[in-house]
């Protein structure tokens, strides 16, 4: 990469800040949400004709950076912004787009039942107000695509693509109107899905738009990506810029330091040591995205299971609760099969699953927490008489014991997700299960509810429960867990226990392995 | 089956109220009660209006043994609202019923108790076989029960042979014509299904898993709730209540016309989704299914008295159901959006 070199040459490191015309330029930009840091003031400089990496953990500030420049969010009062020397007003969309600043989000938005030409004309002006013709706009699509390098049959629908060629679509509808050279792209987490070769056409495609003068930022997790794709990076840490500079003269190791920086706080329990009892033994587990993955969890011992969007560990608990038919597979608690894709039968056998998504799967938020809490256990049929006095002493009683003030009859849906969460907890703790599968239980959740959580799941513990969580916070499951897991393609990449388990080494296996793990698989 | 969150759903929290836990408050406030204010002043309209012929004892029980087919038709329809589906058919199923009731007890001179029992079987089954193409085939309860509708309205052209069957054997006419205490026994009958379905809707796990079904089925079916069972039973209850509301018509009238059953649909929904608005607003229940019968049976029955032609009733028992539900939906927005204003987060 001759350029990086070049580039890097001119620029000593910092990256000086009144560069002429940059591509994009904000300063001092802040924004505070009630009760959250979201970011203090960040500057952020992107030359013209680079890619320009912006990397951070989870909370970072990335997502409210990305949000503030796509008008999502307003942000706080004294930012300054210019795009190519011209000054823009941060927190518009339409400012935004008439400054020919582009993003491809994650869900690129696609209709994966339209096929690529469709896509691509849809909300665009067609060739013809009175008639639409399919050649015509087939052509217009053809034409679009090849401009950009691009070989894709437009006559498929899109969801038959490959998420490489999907993701290409989206840059090419992103940039369809018009022919405008010295564009700003935000890719956000462009290769999460992604297959190892796929990301190759992707990259092609990212360094053919660099070279016709456009500019692109580019947030990923993968650390590797950073070194073959992009020329600058800018880390943020706890929403203030650690480091803004050129990739070059960076390696490996240092970009981890400065992604993670600060030591570790004393800021969660201990937990006590497990037994070497397992209780919980998965073998050969396969789904969608998880292939052959076997472990045991051991009583009272907390189990991480780590790894990037798309490494299959999103999907693990979902398999292993019976919230999605396994493919093949074995689970065994306390030595008894669980059956594939039955939730009932894997709960009444002592298996507890809350999944991330507390709004959607995780409770009814419509219902009262008396009803969400007793729900997984109901009263066995016999009991005749379902009476709201005695379910509602129930609910009391589990209520208090998660430390949520509120009345059983109170709705699910007007609480704060740090007391969703508990009361999600303690509707599970109900049910006397012996394994509970959280996943991300703190997410979305403010510092003092997060310590009430790890309070109520060390005390399961106490009581001989063994508890696994997947999380994308590399820091909670290393300050939790007794071992991690980290998920590399759909399987167990590496497992980290003991001393071997640092938020470093966790970081370092969910992005650097992933490539060799991906190629082998 | 997301199908209810069409026209009402509304996240079931029309008064983000409060009560204590253990003790049911007793709140006599209009949004629980607003049917049964509304309900009184229709009573008072028609009564200064046409006293002669609305304040009487006839009026009464021609009302209320009217109604109590409508009460156990929406009772059954009921069961399949709350696990989150619509039974279109089931207006058709009470038409098939009591025609098969009529025919084989009169022209087949079967004894008329079996008819009954061979109809609410049949009936039954009808509602297992939507419950199966909603729930194990997967088609939209909207699609597979207007589908069923229109087949069971070629049978009943075929059992009827386009005639009026009847009348039944008057041992048959019996079972209703009786008035212990002066009500007449088919409102006790309504009332004693009402009891059970209360109590099976309210207050067994059965019914908790059926609502848990139509309030959100993914959360419902990761709580370990089999929801697709449940759906198929909804469908099962509802067939059954169709059929036992066929039978007790055809023990009420006697004679049955071909054409008898799509007239009971659409007071049926009206008064389900009215009854959305009260008693416990926002989820399907029983009394105020049972209160929204009765607010709309009574503007029905005023209107006709005063001396309107038989339009009327159509027009009423429309509009009612497109009230009811703008109201619930409304309601809950508003619920939603004052929720937000105040950002009653609960910290």
């Amino acid at each position: 990469m001759s350029s990086r070199v070049a580039h890097a040459e001119e620029d000593p490191p910092p990256v000086p800040a009144s560069a002429a015309a940059a591509a994009l330029e904000i300063r001092s930009l802040s924004k505070t949400f009630p009760g959250g840091r979201g970011l203090i003031e960040a500057d952020l400089v992107i030359q013209p004709g680079t890619v320009h990496a912006l990397l951070g953990q989870n909370g970072s500030g990335k997502s409210t950076l990305i949000k503030v420049l796509a008008g999502v969010y307003q942000p706080d009062p004294g930012a300054t912004a210019s795009v190519h020397g011209e000054s823009f007003d941060l927190g518009s969309a339409a400012a935004a787009d008439a400054h020919g600043i582009r993003f491809i989000h994650q869900d690129l938005g696609l209709v994966s039942s339209l096929d690529v030409t469709d896509n691509l004309r849809l909300g665009r002006r067609y060739a013809s107000r009175w008639w639409l013709s399919d050649r015509k706009e087939r052509r217009i699509a053809r034409d679009l695509l090849q401009g950009f390098g691009v070989d894709v049959d437009t006559s498929v629908s899109v969801g038959e693509l490959s998420q490489a060629r999907q993701t290409m679509v989206a840059i090419a509808r992103a940039l369809s109107d018009g022919d405008r050279p010295g564009r700003l792209i935000v890719l956000d987490e462009p290769t999460a899905s992604l297959q190892r070769e796929e990301v190759r056409y992707l990259f092609e495609l990212i360094e053919r738009l660099r070279d016709s003068g456009n500019s692109i930022l580019y947030v990923t997790h993968r650390l590797e990506e950073v070194f073959e794709i992009a020329d600058d990076v800018t880390v943020l840490r706890d929403g203030r810029n650690v480091v803004s500079r050129p990739v070059a003269g960076l390696d490996h190791d240092s970009l981890v330091e400065l992604i993670i920086g600060r030591p570790l706080e004393a800021f969660y329990p201990d937990s006590p040591a497990p037994s070497s009892q397992v209780v919980l033994r998965v073998q050969d587990l396969s789904g969608p995205t998880v292939h052959d993955v076997s472990f045991d969890v051991h009583q009272g011992e907390i189990l991480g299971i780590a790894g990037l969007l798309g490494s299959g560990y999103e999907e693990l608990l979902f398999l292993m609760a019976g919230g999605e038919p396994r493919d093949t597979g074995t689970i065994e608690l306390h030595g008894r099969p669980i059956p594939s894709g039955d939730p009932g039968a894997a709960i009444r056998a002592g298996l507890a699953f809350a999944p991330a998504d507390r709004k959607r799967l995780s409770a009814i938020p419509a219902w009262s927490l008396r009803e969400n809490l007793t729900l997984p256990a109901l009263a066995p049929l016999r009991n005749l008489w379902l009476s709201d006095r005695s379910e509602n002493r129930d609910a009391a009683a589990w209520l208090d014991r998660v430390q949520v003030r509120f009345p059983p009859s109170t709705l699910f849906s007007l609480l704060s997700g740090g007391n969703q969460q508990r009361v999600v907890l303690a509707r599970w703790l109900r049910t006397g299960a012996s394994v509970m599968l959280l996943q991300e239980p703190t997410n979305g959740v403010d510092t003092g509810a997060k310590h009430a959580i790890y309070s109520a799941i060390e005390e399961t513990l106490a009581s001989g429960t063994a508890v696994v969580i997947s999380s994308s916070d590399a820091e909670e499951l290393c300050a939790i867990c007794d071992r991690v897991i980290v998920m590399n393609g759909g399987r167990i990449g590496v497992l980290l226990e003991g001393a071997g388990l640092t938020v470093e080494r966790l970081l370092v296996a969910c992005m650097k392995d992933s490539s060799t793990e991906r190629n082998v698989s | 089956m997301s199908a209810t969150e069409i026209s009402s759903r509304p996240a079931d929290q029309a008064t983000p109220s409060l009560p204590r836990p253990g003790r049911t408050r007793v709140n006599l406030g209009f949004s629980r009660f607003s049917g049964l204010y509304v309900w009184a002043v229709i009573i008072a309209i028609f009564s200064v209006w046409v006293p002669s012929v609305f304040l009487t004892r006839q009026t009464l029980i021609s009302l209320v043994s009217d109604e109590a087919v409508t009460a156990i038709l929406a009772l059954g329809l009921l069961f399949t609202l709350a696990a989150g589906a619509f039974d279109l058919s089931i207006g058709q199923n009470l038409g098939v019923s009591a025609l098969i009731t009529a025919t084989l007890s009169t022209v087949a001179e079967w004894d008329p108790w079996l008819s009954a029992l061979v109809a609410i079987v049949c009936c039954t089954i009808v509602g297992l076989v939507n419950g199966l193409l909603v729930a194990r085939v997967g088609i939209n309860s909207l699609i597979a029960t207007l589908g069923m509708t229109s087949v069971l309205l070629a049978l009943s052209q075929v059992i009827s042979d386009q005639q009026f069957r009847g009348p039944v054997p008057d041992g048959f006419r019996a079972l209703t014509a009786w008035q212990p205490l002066g009500i007449p026994a088919i409102a006790i009958y309504a009332i004693v299904l009402a009891f059970l379905a209360w109590y099976v809707l309210e207050h067994t796990p059965f019914g908790r898993k059926m609502y848990a079904t139509g309030a959100s089925p993914e959360a419902a079916f990761l709580s370990g709730v089999r929801t697709s069972r449940y759906l198929l039973l909804s469908f099962v209850f509802s067939g059954f209540a169709a059929g036992v509301a066929g039978v007790l018509l055809t023990s009420k009238i006697g004679s049955i016309g071909p054409t008898i059953g799509p007239s009971y649909l659409l007071p049926c929904f009206a008064a389900c989704f009215l009854g959305t608005t009260q008693i416990k607003p926002g989820k399907f229940n029983v009394w105020g299914t049972l209160i929204a019968i009765g607010l709309l049976a009574t503007g029905v029955k005023g209107l006709q008295l005063v001396g309107g032609q038989q339009w009327i009733t159509d027009a009423f028992n429309g509009v009612a159901l497109i009230g009811a539900v703008s109201i619930a939906v409304v309601a809950s927005r508003r619920a939603a959006a004052g929720r937000r204003r105040n950002g009653a987060r609960a910290q």
